[in-house]
């Protein structure tokens, strides 16, 4: 097992210098650079913009650019954000925790619905509760969450009962502790409904479709011929299997979390990761980007091999040497 | 249905705190779109900066956005002398940075020096820079700085409204060759040294800007009462404008910029809401069509696009300006609140607009002659050509993601298929588009705007052949045209005379050029509107900035 990890750990190195590279190559290629956003300003001059290409070393070949990206993170520095000025750790770092809280519990709220409403559609198949609920999963599908998250504000504003976007209120720093994670939590209420409303359908129909072709498999018939219960059936056999391409999930979504709300982050206007990336990419914040790049990487790679160990340990059929083999 | 019941059940819990009242707070709230970058004045080069630290710096001259002249700022007077090349100022006494050091002329020094230096770019210094010469300043004493201007330079009020920074506080960095790191938005708001009307208290990313009032501010009203009368402000950060609509509908804000829109709607639940919807003015900046004249664009290997032709014809240009719907866009795009825009300097600039231009009238019939007589007739149904037989077809871009420029652009093509010219329209993202204006060149027609000032020579850059934003064939080395050498000529007269109603007649004379020779085919300017509390006092918009925004206050019930 120890060699296993280790292999996969050494195996990303590469990985992530080939992501990484590609992204930069990519954000240089595409024409314009960052001070390109302050060529119509008719204060700035062109000598000015020189000067600025100069401060930035934007005006390097590619190659060295990458490399002394590269030197950087080899010293754990991300660099400093071309727009801002500032280390683009401080510009993640105070919104990451935002966004994982925000993603985490929008999770959880999806897949704590999804897998029971998956469950009963598919056991009560084409009855009217499975119509109803498909239908609706599907209304929910086509429903954007950005469009959700306008609906949930204007409920704000109509019932009054929670706050109009924001993370936290304007009085936040006059509150004591306890008042200022009742102010989060009460921020997070409408957001989390969204994302995680938005997240119900496509798991459930998923759910569904799992266990209605596991009920048919041939092991399941074999365990109904031995005479066991069909409550045993189902909760031994059918649940239990239909449950692993959700640990799969559960690895790649760890990517996901970061840039995944951005569209209800700025409708909701919440303190998050996904409205400071998109405007970095279209300002074409370099280091901003990359940094952003790197930390989705890392967690679709991380995320990826905590999934594969623990359909180890969910899945009998799977084991380490099945999994280097592949 | 279990998350709804915990909802709930969380939302029972609410926040322990005590009422928050704007008006008995005397703290104004308001809402802007995006974070700043930086806290550092000299490096602010967005929108977002400027709002964020624009109450904190003051300026040797302030703007009187009523009567568009300068005032007394930090330097309580000025005067000129050797025929305008020489211009004293005397510096207000007793002002004092937050940090209780005294206001100087040595923080007037060290500011023009910072902007001055090469590896510090800034947005100040191209206005700072006369025919390529920089201004010397000298201080003959600790309240009087003297500039010596290398000839008369008419706007030079204006070239010196930068933020002054306080030396004692930033000498230090920047003598280590860290200026460009220093005040960065990650400093703690209470570390900036200011001395405008208000001091920053609190900056959330993505959330919130906080001011509190300036105990020393140097302003006083009429009657000794000490200013800014609001005890504080709080700028909300708010990226979607929809959910700053529905803030200001809550309360949650004072004081909001409706869009067009929305201006209908707020009138109509302004007595529920206690609020004032008003007009504020008409768009400062210029939104048109330009059209490339650049031969770098139209010659390759030896044979001339024929497009170069078209655009450069006064007749073709005259039929265009004549296609354009103008009512039309006001009606879709504006909901009706906006005005035609013939000229490039907006009517609210009041004695640099030229009044007596007379705009082109949307008439396709008339548009469709002034082509038949030029030699683009109809060579097929549908289709027109120049007098060499080559069908009129060209392209038509703008920056991605306006919706209202989008409309706009779909109107224009419209009209022109209605006169047999097909427009192949696509919409580029702004970075792309700024690489095709300023360096690939590589562009038929495109709808953009500029936002506009008071003083005219600061569109310099647009007008001058040689200017880098002289959009339809920049940075040209000696003037293409006629018509361009002349403008050269009124812009270097324009900046000789002292006096605003002198100049007004030189610059009066390029806007009629411009809408004589159509180099651009201005379009329409928005109607701004604004809607605040009537608990309000004193809050007077205007186009140019709030007017006395120090009297601002809360009416006490």
């Amino acid at each position: 097992m120890l060699k296993f990890l280790l292999r996969r750990i050494l195996i990303m190195i590469p990985l992530i210098i080939g992501i990484t590279f590609i992204s930069f190559a990519a954000m240089s290629l595409i024409p314009g650079n960052f001070v390109a956003n302050l060529a119509l300003d008719p204060k700035i001059s062109p000598q000015v913009l020189k000067q600025m290409e100069a401060e930035f070393g934007l005006d390097q070949p590619l190659l060295l650019r990458y490399a002394r990206w590269l030197w950087g993170i080899a010293h754990l520095r991300l660099g400093v954000s071309l727009a801002y000025r500032v280390e683009v750790a401080h510009l993640i770092g105070p919104r990451v925790l935002n966004t994982v809280i925000l993603a985490l519990s929008s999770m959880a709220l999806s897949w704590a619905l999804a897998i029971p409403i998956g469950i009963i559609v598919a056991v009560r198949q084409n009855s009217i509760l499975d119509r109803t609920l498909s239908f609706l999963a599907f209304l929910g599908m086509s429903v954007p969450a950005f469009f959700l998250a306008f609906l949930a504000i204007d409920f704000a504003l109509w019932s009054g009962w929670f706050p109009i976007g924001q993370t936290l209120s304007p009085d936040y720093a006059t509150l004591d502790f306890w008042s200022r994670i009742a102010d989060r939590v009460d921020h997070l209420i409408l957001p989390v409904l969204v994302l995680g409303l938005a997240g119900v359908a496509s798991l459930m129909r998923l759910m569904r479709s799992q266990i209605l072709e596991i009920k048919n498999a041939d092991y399941v018939r074999t365990a109904r011929a031995k005479g066991l219960s069909e409550t045993a059936v189902f909760y031994k056999h059918v649940l239990r299997n239909a449950l692993n391409p959700f640990v799969t999930m559960a690895g790649y979504s760890l990517a996901d979390l970061l840039g995944g709300a951005a569209l209800v982050e700025s409708v909701m206007n919440l303190q998050g990761l996904g409205l400071l990336l998109l405007n970095a990419v279209l300002k074409r914040d370099v280091p901003l980007v990359m940094g952003s790049v790197l930390m989705g990487a890392v967690l679709l790679l991380v995320g990826n091999l905590l999934a594969d160990l623990a359909l180890i340990a969910v899945d009998p059929r799977v084991d380490f040497a099945t999994l280097e083999a592949q | 249905m279990a998350a709804g019941l915990v909802a709930a059940a969380i939302a029972g819990c609410r926040v322990n705190r005590p009422p928050n009242d704007h008006a008995a707070a005397q703290t104004l709230y308001d809402a802007t779109v995006s974070d700043p970058g930086t806290f550092n004045p000299l490096l602010v080069t967005d929108a977002a900066s400027g709002g964020a630290i624009g109450d904190l710096f003051e300026s040797l001259a302030r703007l009187n956005p009523r009567t568009t002249l300068f005032e007394p700022g930090l330097a309580a007077s000025w005067e000129f002398s050797d025929g305008g090349k020489t211009l004293t100022f005397h510096l207000r006494r007793g002002v004092k940075w937050s940090d209780g050091a005294p206001f100087t002329a040595r923080d007037v020094l060290f500011t023009m020096r910072v902007i001055y230096d090469p590896k510090i770019p800034n947005s100040s210094v191209s206005a700072m820079l006369i025919d390529g010469q920089p201004i010397a300043v000298s201080a003959p004493d600790d309240y009087t700085v003297v500039a010596r201007l290398p000839r008369t330079f008419a706007p030079i009020l204006s070239s010196l409204q930068f933020s002054i920074l306080p030396a004692h506080a930033l000498e230090a960095a920047y003598a280590a060759g860290r200026f460009n790191r220093v005040w960065g938005i990650d400093t703690p708001p209470d570390r900036l040294v200011a001395l405008g009307p208000f001091l920053m208290t609190r900056y959330v990313p993505a959330q919130l800007l906080a001011y509190r009032r300036n105990p020393n501010f140097w302003m006083r009203d009429g009657h000794g009462g000490r200013l800014p009368r609001l005890k504080g402000e709080t700028h909300l950060i708010v990226p979607d404008q929809n959910a700053q609509y529905l803030q200001f509908k809550s309360g949650m804000t004072d004081v909001y910029g409706p869009r067009p829109e929305e201006v209908w709607p707020l009138e109509q639940a302004a007595r529920r809401l206690n609020i004032t919807v008003r007009k504020v003015g008409i768009d400062t900046g210029s939104l048109f069509f330009a059209f490339n004249r650049n031969p770098r664009h139209y010659v390759r290997r030896g044979v001339t696009d024929p497009r170069y032709k078209w655009f450069t014809d006064v007749n073709f240009m005259r039929a265009l300006a004549h296609a354009v719907d103008k009512r039309g866009m006001i009606d879709l795009c504006y909901r009706g609140l906006a005005v035609p825009a013939v000229s490039d300097v907006s009517p609210e600039n009041k004695i640099y607009h030229n009044p007596n231009l007379k705009d082109y009238a949307y008439d396709l019939k008339l548009a469709a002659r002034i082509l038949d007589q030029a030699g683009y007739r109809m060579i097929r149904p549908g289709v027109r050509g120049d007098p060499r037989g080559n069908p009129l077809v060209f392209n038509l871009t703008t920056n991605a993601g306006v919706p209202v420029r989008n409309q706009m652009c779909a109107i224009f093509k419209q009209d022109l298929q209605k006169l047999g010219i097909t427009v192949n329209y696509r919409p580029l993202d702004f970075i792309t588009l700024v690489k095709a204006l300023e360096s690939s060149f590589d562009w038929d027609c495109v709808l953009i705007g500029f936002t506009g000032g008071i003083e005219p020579n600061d569109a310099s850059d647009f007008l001058r052949s040689s200017g880098n934003l002289h959009i339809w064939n920049p940075a040209q080395v000696k003037p293409a045209t006629a018509w361009e050498a002349q403008i050269d000529h009124l812009m270097d007269a324009g900046t000789m005379a002292l006096d605003p109603y002198q100049r007004a007649p030189y610059y009066w004379q390029i806007q009629q050029i411009l809408h004589d020779q159509l180099p651009i085919i201005e379009t329409v300017r928005a109607v701004t509107y604004v809607a605040y509390r009537n608990t309000l006092e004193n809050y007077n918009p205007t186009v140019w900035g709030l007017y006395r925004p120090e009297w601002i206050e809360f009416r006490a019930e």
